[in-house]
Order: C-alpha cells, then structure tokens, then sequence
C-alpha cells in the first residue's frame, strides 16, 4: 500500500459481532443462530428475530448461496473505495434460509450478471481483518 | 365505519421558505421566516401558537445536529419563538417519518392538549462534501457493509430496486415516464428548486449514475429550507380566513420485522398495505375515492411502491401505470404535482403533505387539479418505514 492510497474501512467489532469476525479470521464463515427456534439472523441480534429468544449462538454456515440482488457504486463517498468506482456490490442469500443476506464487494461493473447466480465464500485480509467475501460463480 | 377523528381537525396555514441549494442566513432563521408566515397565512397570531411538532432526523449518518444550524428542533423554536409564552404541548418525533408528527398534532388537537400545533421541517446543507463516509471503522450494523464499500441509502435503495426491476421484468426506461411528469409539474411550481429547468426523457436517460439502476435524477434534491403548517380543530378552523384541508384519516408502518436494510427489499406489499390501509380505514375510503396523489420520491422508485402498496394499480404494475399520461395533471391519478422531492426538493415528505393541503383548497396554481375533494399523501419508503394523511375539502 502506499501512503497516499486511503485506508480501507474496517470493522470495529462489539461484544455481539466478535465471534464473527474471530471466526472470519480463521477462515470460517459463521452466522448467528437462535438455540431454540434455529431461525438464522444477520446481522447478530440481541434477541431472535422470530421467536424472540435470547438464546443465540454462532455456528457455521457452508458458504455457498445466490445473487439476490447488486448495486454499482459511482460515487467516491467513502474511505478507501474512491479509486475503485465503478465497483459492485453484492448481496448474496445464503443456502440456509430464504432472505438470510451478507454484503460482499467485486471488482469493477456488473456485466453478466444474473440474479441467481451461484456464490461461494472467500476470505480476504484488510489489515488486521479477514472479511468474508463472495465471488459469483459464472 | 369511519374513524371518529375524520375531519375533526385541519390544515389552516403554509407557509415557505425558498428552497436553494446556499441559504443566505442561518437555517433557524430560515425556520422562523417559514413558521412567521404560516402563522400569517392562517389569520393567527405567533402568540396563538400552543402547540409544536417536527420530524428530527437527519437524512443520513454523520450529518450534523446543531440545533438551529444542522437542524431544527423543537427546543429552538421554543427558545428563539415569539409564540404564546406557556407552549402547552410539543412532539419531536423520528418513528415513521414526517407525518408521524402532524399525527401527534391531530391527537393533540383532539385531546384538547393545545389548540393551534406549528408543525414544520427544516433541511441544511453543510459546506463540504455532502454524504460521504469518511471513517476508519465501522461499528453496530455499519461494520457489514462499510468494508465491503456499501454504507449509503442509495445504494440499498438501488439493489431493492434491481431486485424489484428483476422480479417484474422492467428496465428502468420506463421510469423516465415518473421522473420528467413530477418536472413538469415542478416547472408550474414557482417555489420548486427545478422551478426553471425543463427535463427531456433524455435528460434524465442520459445522467450519470449514482448507483447503477438509480441515476442522479432517481434522487431527490438535497436543498435548504423550511416548510410550515399551522394546524387546528375544525370548528376553530371555520372561523380563520382559508378554507381548511381537513384531516380524513391518517396511518403508519408498523411493520414487524428488524430495521435492517438487507431485510426490507422484498416486503414493500407486505409492509405497505396495512399502512396504506389504515389511513383508508380510517377515512373510510378507497383508493378509488382518491382525487390527488402525493407519494414520497426521496428515491424514485419509492413512488412505485407506494403506488403499488396504496392500491392504485396491482403489485408489480406501477412502471406500466405511470406511462402515457395516466399520472399527468389531466390523468386518472394526478401524482406529485408539485413536482416531488425529486423536482421541488427535498423536505423529506413536507412538501407532498403541503400540496395535498393545497390541493383540496384550491391553492395550487396553474397546478391545480379542478375540485380536487381528495388528496393522500404518503412519506418514506414501505422498505424502510413511513407516515401519511388523506386530506379532504369538506369535514
Ligand atoms: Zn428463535
């Protein structure tokens, strides 16, 4: 990195999201899960967002999921992304449950893409983080 | 049956600030001006003023919040005010946007808690780079998205909107039909930002992108200034110098589900017709008994939501709706004929509550929709969360 390229955001982790980004680090992806009723939620909640216990817990998910939805980004409105525009951002439901909903970034602009679409996970270090990312299996 | 607050309370004055993109005083001044003229519109007195209500949020995280500066507050006008010296009640509310707080002023009114409620909306441009994100870290909800280059509105709105594009089978062509009729009606409003600039369906084709499906004219703009209303009971009302706008029925979101942008993309039915419905509910009407439509454009496809979630046409259907003229002036449903946040600016709701007011009182100008005894307007998004009133020319 050089010193006029900006910093990257990163993540300023609380008591809730730790584990998630502990296990990131070691290349695992995991998503908070309710003990009572399994109803997956992200991002973490205090109390379950179906049946409303607070008995909730990480486990780990496969990782693999579809293109709900994307966004191109063409504005440099935010920290170390100025000199990526235009870059995509994606949101990707995972296997586990309808509308269970991770953002993910990709390089440059959205040409071929389809909603649908198969994705994985992937871990990529920013700093002193592992981010779960997500490439679109073409 | 009909609720029975139906038409006991009303909307008796407006009044204006411009709309400019630099202010040439400070934004609690511009608030004053705005609130001072209401009050004159109505006939009334500022020391007849007992009540206040505003909607307090800020369009965006990380914008300022000095009261009288940034924004302004209920506490600035109770201070820098020259209303009536003991202000008897306020309400300061952010649940539901902008027409949650014109629906505390009918609650009050009714209760007997005040008898004249100031209700306003007042928007600041810092100097500066205008939303932007220029932190190192992100923290709560923000740190799923920040690092993966995703923090704006926008850019959550642009995805619901892909998904909804996708779903339907659309192309945001179509959308060129909304986007140039609120500009054209912006062009007969004297007080809209765009008041001078016509669009053609190429203008707004050929602008840039924000974030791809939406384009700079798919979003409102950012202006500062003030709008007012003084609202009363009626039978206070029948006494005042302007034919009231009286208050039919009102509703809001109550949706239950997590505020969580990923969560709101698929549920605009969902969560839009039980708060469309309330308000009918409440009015005891229709979206057939419905003259003039006022729908929230902070985004322009949060219109076609609203149009689908309040009835006017079936899910899915908004983008064909809008086409050949049906939303015009001479259409079957008048839509932002004031031209919507999109074209007179954005006061969060504001401004489609004030036109609805004038619409059912004959004030609308070279706008005006001939016996208009109907209007609705409904701010926010059915995505995220929301407010409105249907307004009608008799009690
Ligand atoms: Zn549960």
């Amino acid at each position: 990195m050089t010193s006029n390229t900006p910093r990257r955001v990163v993540p300023q982790p609380d008591e809730l999201t730790q584990p998630f980004w502990d296990a990131a680090a070691e290349n695992k992806l995991v998503v908070q899960r309710c003990q009572d009723c399994q109803f997956w939620s992200h991002p973490p909640r205090i109390m379950c967002n179906k049946c409303h216990s607070l008995n909730q817990k990480y486990e780990q998910v496969s990782g693999k999921g579809r293109l709900y939805s994307w966004a191109v980004m063409h504005m440099q409105s935010i920290t170390g992304f100025e000199d990526r525009v235009p870059y995509t951002t994606l949101l990707v439901e995972l296997e586990e449950q309808p509308k269970l909903l991770l953002l993910s970034y990709m390089d440059g602009s959205d040409e071929g893409l389809k909603v649908g679409q198969p994705c994985e996970v992937y871990f990529e270090k920013v700093e002193d983080f592992t981010l779960p990312q997500f490439r679109v299996l073409k | 049956m009909a609720w029975e607050g139906k038409g006991k309370t009303a909307v008796v004055g407006l009044g204006m600030s411009k709309l400019t993109r630099r202010a040439d005083k400070p934004l609690g001044a511009l608030a004053l001006d705005a609130c001072y003229a209401a009050i004159a519109d109505a006939g009334l007195k500022p020391s007849d003023i007992d009540g206040l209500a505003t909607y307090p949020d800020q369009p965006f995280r990380g914008a300022g919040n000095r009261d009288g500066e940034d924004l302004v507050n209920a506490l600035f006008l109770m201070t820098h005010g020259e209303f009536a010296p003991d202000i008897k009640w306020y309400a300061q509310i952010s649940t539901g946007m902008i027409a949650s707080a014109p629906i505390e002023g009918v609650n009050a009114l009714m209760s007997g808690a005040c008898n004249y409620v100031l209700f306003w909306r007042a928007m600041h441009i810092p100097k500066g780079t205008y939303n932007s994100f220029r932190g190192y870290q992100a923290g709560g909800d923000g740190q799923f998205g920040a690092p993966y280059g995703h923090v704006h509105g926008y850019q959550t709105h642009a995805m619901a909107y892909r998904h909804y594009l996708n779903k339907y089978n659309h192309n945001r062509e179509k959308m060129a039909a909304l986007v140039t009729n609120s500009r054209k009606n912006a062009n007969l409003n004297p007080n809209a930002f765009f008041h001078e600039q016509p669009m053609s369906v190429e203008d707004y084709l050929n602008a840039r992108m924000i974030a791809d499906p939406l384009a700079l004219f798919d979003c409102d703009v950012p202006v500062e200034g003030c709008t007012a209303l003084v609202m009363t009971t009626a039978d206070r009302a029948k006494d005042l110098k302007n034919k009231p706008a009286y208050i039919a029925g009102y509703g809001q979101n109550t949706a239950h589900r997590p505020e969580y942008m990923t969560y709101m993309i698929d549920d605009y039915l969902a969560a839009g017709r039980p708060h469309a419905g309330k308000i009918y509910e409440r009015a005891g009407m229709g979206p057939k008994d419905i003259d003039v439509a006022e729908l929230y454009d902070g985004f322009s496809p949060s219109t076609l939501y609203w149009l689908e979630a309040a009835g006017f046409c079936g899910e899915g259907e908004a983008l064909d709706f809008v086409q050949n003229g049906n939303v015009s002036l001479t259409g079957s449903l008048p839509l932002n004929t004031f031209g919507g946040s999109l074209s007179e600016g954005r006061l969060h709701g504001m401004g489609h509550l004030a036109e609805a007011v004038r619409q059912v009182t004959d004030r609308a100008e070279g706008r005006q929709i001939k016996g208009a005894n109907t209007s609705i307007a409904i701010d926010g998004s059915p995505l995220l969360r929301g407010s409105g009133m249907i307004f009608t020319r008799e009690p």
